[in-house]
């Protein structure tokens, strides 16, 4: 009897949620809007900041939604390198010495509410965008203020920059790729601003989905308190948004971000689900999985090596020079990279799914005919001293036809030549020229076949990585064991990157690390993305780099890097592309000379979007624009989707 | 009034002490934390781009003001007391200008919700089979649950946790993987069904391991208790064995359990942090967990202060009512 | 100590059980010392056996970068059980120290060292290891991690050493001894030890439970040393490379089994020797004690069960 009660209690108590769950149909989703009007894509991190589109202020989260809402003059689209007229109707125009630039707007786009974008906006976001330090982010306002910029509406659709001194980038800050200076709506921001309390600011001000106006096609409804999701509509006049004008497309009628957690399966199990349409980047096990599990999920290419390869960056085994006194040598530098075998490592480690590059600019298809094609010669050509005056050319050109045997003994179809697919050459995998030239350095081998410092100490390398960048740990892993098999004694720590492997790069913390760099933006220029160099911004081991503002995790203060930054500061990199560019070449032509860092691979991304309920994304077929929808260039693929049924 | 002397208030001046260091060590921790929040901050800012290196130094300064970090330890020590005392937590960092209670309110329902409930369930049903079990020792049924609660209850929470994420959210997607409810809180069947179905596997975690840990104190305290004559005497007497168990020996063995569950209640906002991480729920302890990963030292703060005056009072309300139930402690 | 592990085998099955379980974990541990290779090291399998599932010749299966589960494993637990044994040792030693002097010396010792236990216990245990994790975490080793674990897990261990020393002070047959003259430390060796021991058995085993706890959820969290092999961070990895769903769950199930034998193990001991101090088994064995004194004892300890329950039990909360 007693039994019998309580094994129904207990089957009452433990059925009764269950009974729930099958009630419903197995919906995740935290919103409640049906899921054919519903595009849900992966938001990559939780957000710290919720429920406070005020995007203008210092501090606040890493942009994610910038794409869906906000609009500045141009883009740059990272597959095609080319240079989208966004508010601005064309290219800036300067005068010679580039202290004024003046600009076209576009007529005929509107804010969400029915006011009409004109120069009377851009006047007013400049200004007030000076005027406050508190509205920092991505560091505009202390370039207006260092430039004692001026604006000055010069029609109801054009505008002209007065600048203190000659600047001939000043329209980057104005050109996102990730980010740019994003255009406030003036008639609203101006009476928030008017009726601000005393001693307080703009910095304070919090903008609520329901009082937000844009000029992008999709506004805010809600958002979890607790940075899980964000809920998206589409505007009542798609047609209207500037990403509509530009691709006539309307997007999804309601957009979510959500956040699984940091694990990548979890991304992969929820679309076989059906609850995610696109993810950002996965591993690739769980991509894999996801192709086994979501039947209708693909990434760039429908076949190996199937992730999008066009990312701008790459990731180095970067060198602290001024920590181990071996790695000052240049000899020693080279012989490391002699002493990997690059193909094993992009086959074996990575799956063949990466593009290789000797230096830190990705091989797109814009770079690659920018740098890599031009330098092919050169590299070529290059010659190292083994020691005893023995020559050697340590370029292996060959190495993408390497990985494209590799990939069709894997019985994969190689969909392209193979510099398209596997990008550029790199070192020989050659041991004898690394020992020769540790020879030459003054090392010796120890009885037990390892490598010893001239000093006869046993030599040991800290090698330090991180295990959330999949490909920049699985590289790591590779020089790992491939010095060890060349006889360096090789101390080798995976680190939680937000705890101890960011903080150990910023103060030198280190001898070889996995950061990730391009020197190039998409567009090819490079000087924004090397000034950080400069010796002028140098933080010896210990001080944080970053307080300084530049770029000093390797510690490294060379000349000619310093020559060639100042010559380049001069150039406008669009009128005076060709000049520019050559400034780069010598620029890599040093870099790689002294092996300062050894570059292996660029970006992948196994961006995948399960097509059971949207299609129409950028594929390698059809490569319209780039799938990387968490950059403001992604808006236009999104513009493109479209239901399946 | 000798007892309120000799043994009330110095207990009320302990839990004093007790928050008071409690509270300045928690301060104290995270600012030996290498990660410092605003060159946090400028990081992922820069990951994605480049800013101008003159701007970047600005940035800084101007971040530093705002935040109120620029003072040295002692000084950012006592306006956090005089700030705390005025019932000001202060702003989160990464979120400024919210207030920290603000983001503490909108994570306190879930933790709360998802611990009263499963803390509950688990102390009842963990009593309740627990003592049955102990009653009837000799049964099979009864041997075959104990052993299995012997395997589940020394188990990992982490690992329970995976496998229900495993079991439930892929090979049987029943439950959601992430999230507290779905759509906007409102008082309608499917909101309120939402919150039970997403609550589920979390509560599940939490329920399995709890109710393991009270089965076996209650298990162990009712074999103590039915070797008593009473109860020897009330099975002579043909006592309807379901009187014995339930009137018996749970409520003679009651005073225990009770002095846990305020002890768990009052340890309840810290949230349960790990299964909170895995689930994605929305509750304090994954906040918290994230607020430790930025250095939000607010947020650290505010939850943590919340936690040690939740247990701190917890166990001081015990304590004051432990002579009410206890005669003997009234005499020591 | 010698007659109360006898004892222990004769009368309690589940003691039998789980020592044959840890007689089996040390065998595993002295396993470890044979592995032909470092276990950590990569590409140490040939590369046709390279994610391969359990066979003959790898019982346990191997990674996709070429490392045998098998060694992976006896290193793991090798490692899992060093960062316990520190975290015991200082935990412990820690706590039966301050609890027997609290104990001893009462008054105002008693009550300073009562405050500072009371302001220990109350910080949240979990989040404070993650935050100091987070602060020493370039440093962090296994013996780092075990002093660490150690260090914070003190607090409740001191509180029941003082419960059980005050309990002993007020037994009669302390009370006789003092009439009849005997000196203190004479009491505590020969009188109280015999009682104290036995128990401090049973709650370092449950100490054992608590660490071995901890460190698989703070390398689950990625706040070990990850390049090391633990119980953790070998699930850690196996989770990080999704193993289960890229169809190489025996990567994950073998720790995951291997944590869960090792703690059930441990458990089943602790029970035995709680088992042991049973009030009503121990009057059956000793025959000598009075009644009220068996009552006692397992009143100060919550219940007989609850000695070893009790320590695990914060576990809940701090999770």
């Amino acid at each position: 009897m007693q039994r019998k009660l309580v094994l129904l209690l207990l089957l009452a108590l433990l059925t009764a949620p269950t009974l729930v769950g099958f009630a419903q149909e197995p919906d995740g989703l935290p919103v409640d809007v049906p899921r054919e009007d519903l595009w849900v894509f992966d938001q990559i991190f939780r957000w710290q900041t919720v429920n406070n589109f005020n995007v203008w202020r210092i501090g606040g989260s890493t942009p994610f939604h910038h794409a869906l809402m906000l609009e500045t003059f141009w883009n740059r689209d990272q597959e095609t390198g080319e240079f989208i007229h966004a508010l601005a109707a064309a290219d800036p125009v300067y005068n010679d010495d580039f202290t004024e630039m003046s600009v076209e707007l576009r007529p005929g786009v509107m804010w969400t509410d029915g006011e009409e974008f004109n120069a009377d906006d851009v006047v007013y976001t400049i200004e007030t965008i000076k005027a406050n330090p508190e509205l920092g982010q991505g560091g505009w306002h202390p370039q207006l203020v260092d430039f004692d910029v001026a604006v000055e509406k010069t029609g109801d659709y054009s505008v002209s920059f007065t600048l203190n001194r000659s600047n001939p980038r000043f329209h980057t800050l104005f050109e996102s790729r990730w980010n740019g200076v994003y255009m406030m709506p003036s008639h609203i921001v101006s009476e928030v601003e008017a009726n601000l309390a005393d001693g307080e600011n703009l910095g304070a001000w919090v903008w609520e989905a329901q009082d937000v106006v844009v000029l992008g096609n999709y506004l805010p409804v809600e958002a979890d308190p607790n940075g899980y999701w964000e809920l998206f509509k589409r505007r009542d006049d798609p047609e209207n948004s500037l990403a509509g004008i530009i691709t006539g497309g309307s997007g999804p009628p309601y957009a979510l971000s959500i956040f699984y957690g940091n694990e990548n399966i979890k991304k992969a199990i929820a679309m076989s689900r059906n609850e995610l349409d696109v993810y950002f980047d996965v591993d690739i096990e769980s991509f894999e999985f996801t192709l086994d599990n979501a039947p209708n999920a693909r990434s760039w290419y429908t076949d190996f090596p199937w992730a999008y390869p066009n990312e701008v960056s790459s990731r180095q085994l970067a060198m602290n020079h001024e920590s181990d006194p071996m790695l000052q040598n240049k000899d020693v530098r080279w012989a490391l990279a002699l002493a990997l075998d690059i193909v094993e490592m992009q086959t074996e480690y990575i799956g063949g799914v990466a593009k290789v590059t000797p230096f830190p600019v990705p091989p797109t298809a814009k770079l690659y005919n920018l740098y890599h094609g031009p330098m092919t010669e050169w590299l070529t050509n290059l010659q190292i001293d083994l020691g005893d005056g023995e020559m050697y050319n340590p370029y292996d050109p060959t190495v993408p036809d390497q990985i494209a045997a590799w990939a069709e003994e894997q019985g994969f179809a190689v969909p392209g030549e193979p510099y398209e697919v596997f990008g550029a050459g790199w070192w020989k995998y050659d041991t004898d020229a690394a020992e020769k030239l540790l020879l030459k350095a003054g090392l010796s081998r120890g009885g037990d076949g390892k490598w010893m410092t001239p000093d006869g100490e046993p030599w040991v390398l800290d090698l330090q990585s991180t295990p959330d960048e999949n490909d920049a740990f699985r590289m790591a892993q590779a020089a790992f064991d491939m010095w060890t098999d060349f006889g360096v004694e090789v101390s080798f720590s995976s680190l939680d990157r937000q705890s101890s492997f960011d903080p150990n790069q910023h103060i030198g913390a280190y001898e070889i690390s996995t950061p990730w760099t391009s020197f190039a933006l998409a567009s090819g220029d490079m000087w924004p993305n090397i000034r950080g160099h400069h010796s002028r911004y140098y933080a010896p081991v210990g001080e944080d780099y970053r307080p300084l503002g530049g770029d000093s995790r390797r510690r490294l203060r060379d000349d000619t890097i310093d020559e060639l930054i100042d010559a380049m500061a001069t150039v406008n990199p669009v009128s005076q592309e060709a000049e520019n560019v050559e400034l780069g070449i010598q620029f890599i032509q040093n870099w790689v000379e002294n092996m300062f860092d050894i570059t292996c691979i660029a970006f992948k991304k196994f961006v995948t979007w399960d097509e059971t309920y949207w299609t129409g994304f950028p594929t390698a077929e059809n490569p319209n624009y780039q799938p990387l929808y968490w950059f403001q260039g992604g808006k236009y693929a999104i513009q493109n989707l479209h239901p399946t049924s | 009034m000798q007892l309120l002397r000799t043994y009330i208030l110095p207990r009320i001046a302990q839990w004093a002490v007790v928050i008071f260091v409690g509270v300045t060590v928690t301060f104290l921790i995270p600012r030996f934390s290498p990660v410092n929040p605003i060159d946090d901050m400028i990081s992922r800012m820069t990951a994605f781009q480049t800013i101008d290196p003159q701007a970047v130094v600005a940035m800084r300064a101007n971040m530093e003001d705002l935040y109120g970090l620029d003072g040295s330890l002692l000084d950012q020590y006592i306006a956090f007391w005089r700030r705390l005392l005025a019932g000001d937590l202060g702003p989160s960092f990464q979120n400024f200008p919210a207030p920290v209670s603000e983001i503490i309110g909108a994570g306190l329902p879930w933790t709360v919700g998802l611990l009263t409930t499963t803390t509950l369930i688990s102390w009842l049903l963990g009593i309740f089979v627990g003592s049955l079990v102990g009653y009837f020792q000799h049964q099979t049924w009864a041997q075959v649950l104990e052993r299995l609660v012997i395997v589940i209850y020394p188990t990992p929470y982490l690992i329970t946790a995976l496998i229900l994420l495993i079991v439930f959210a892929f090979y049987i997607p029943l439950f959601p993987m992430v999230g507290g409810a779905q759509g906007s809180p409102a008082l309608t069947w499917n909101y309120i069904s939402s919150i039970l179905r997403f609550g589920f596997l979390p509560a599940m975690s939490i329920v399995i391991g709890g109710f393991a840990f009270r089965f076996i104190m209650a298990k162990a305290l009712s074999t103590t208790e039915i070797a008593s004559d009473y109860v020897q005497y009330a099975e002579l007497a043909a006592v309807p064995k379901r009187r014995i168990v339930m009137s018996y020996v749970i409520r003679n063995t009651m005073l225990p359990h009770v002095n846990d569950l305020a002890l768990s209640l009052g340890a309840m906002f810290e949230g349960a942090l790990i299964v909170e991480v895995m689930f994605g729920y929305p509750g304090l302890g994954s906040k918290l967990f994230t607020a430790i990963g930025t250095s939000d030292y607010n947020i650290i703060m505010g939850i943590t202060l919340l936690s040690i005056v939740g247990i701190a009072t917890g166990s001081l309300i015990v304590d004051l009512l432990y002579p009410v139930f206890d005669p003997r402690v009234r005499l020591r | 100590m010698l007659t109360t592990i006898r004892d222990l085998f004769r009368f309690s099955l589940s003691f039998r059980f789980g020592s044959l379980i840890l007689i089996f974990v040390a065998i595993v541990v002295v396993t470890s010392f044979f592995a032909p290779y470092p276990p950590e090291k990569r590409r140490v399998v040939p590369r046709k056996f390279r994610g391969d599932p359990p066979s003959l010749q790898y019982v346990l299966g191997t990674t996709a970068l070429g490392q045998d589960v098998f060694w992976m494993l006896t290193a793991g637990v090798k490692n899992t059980l060093i960062i316990a044994s520190i975290a015991v040792v200082i935990g412990r030693g820690i706590g039966v120290m301050l609890g027997m002097i609290s104990g001893y010396l009462g008054g105002a010792a008693d009550r300073i060292i009562q405050s500072v236990v009371e302001s220990v216990i109350v910080i949240p245990r979990l989040p404070l290891l993650i935050l100091i994790a987070v602060i020493l975490k370039g440093e962090l080793t296994f013996v780092s991690l075990g002093i660490l674990i150690g260090i914070l897990d003190w607090a409740y261990p001191s509180k029941r050493y003082r419960a059980q020393v005050l309990s002993l002070r007020e037994r009669d047959f302390t009370h006789t001894a003092i009439f009849s003259g005997m000196n203190t430390v004479k009491i505590v060796i020969q009188e109280h030890l015999p009682f104290i021991i036995p128990y401090m058995l049973a709650d370092v085993v449950s100490g054992f439970l608590f660490s071995i706890g901890i460190e698989v959820t703070l390398s689950y969290l990625g706040l070990n040393d990850l390049n090391s092999l633990s119980l953790g961070t070998m699930i850690y990895w196996a989770n990080e490379w999704s193993s289960i769903f890229a169809g190489k769950p025996w990567v994950m199930i073998a720790p995951v089994t291997a944590s869960i034998i090792m703690v059930v193990g441990f458990y089943l001991v602790s029970i035995g020797i709680s088992e042991y101090l049973d009030p009503r088994k121990r009057l059956v064995r000793l025959q000598a004690h009075q009644a009220d004194l068996a009552l006692e004892l397992e009143r100060e300890g919550a219940s007989s069960a609850g000695v070893a329950v009790a320590t695990a039990g914060r576990k809940e909360k701090d999770e």
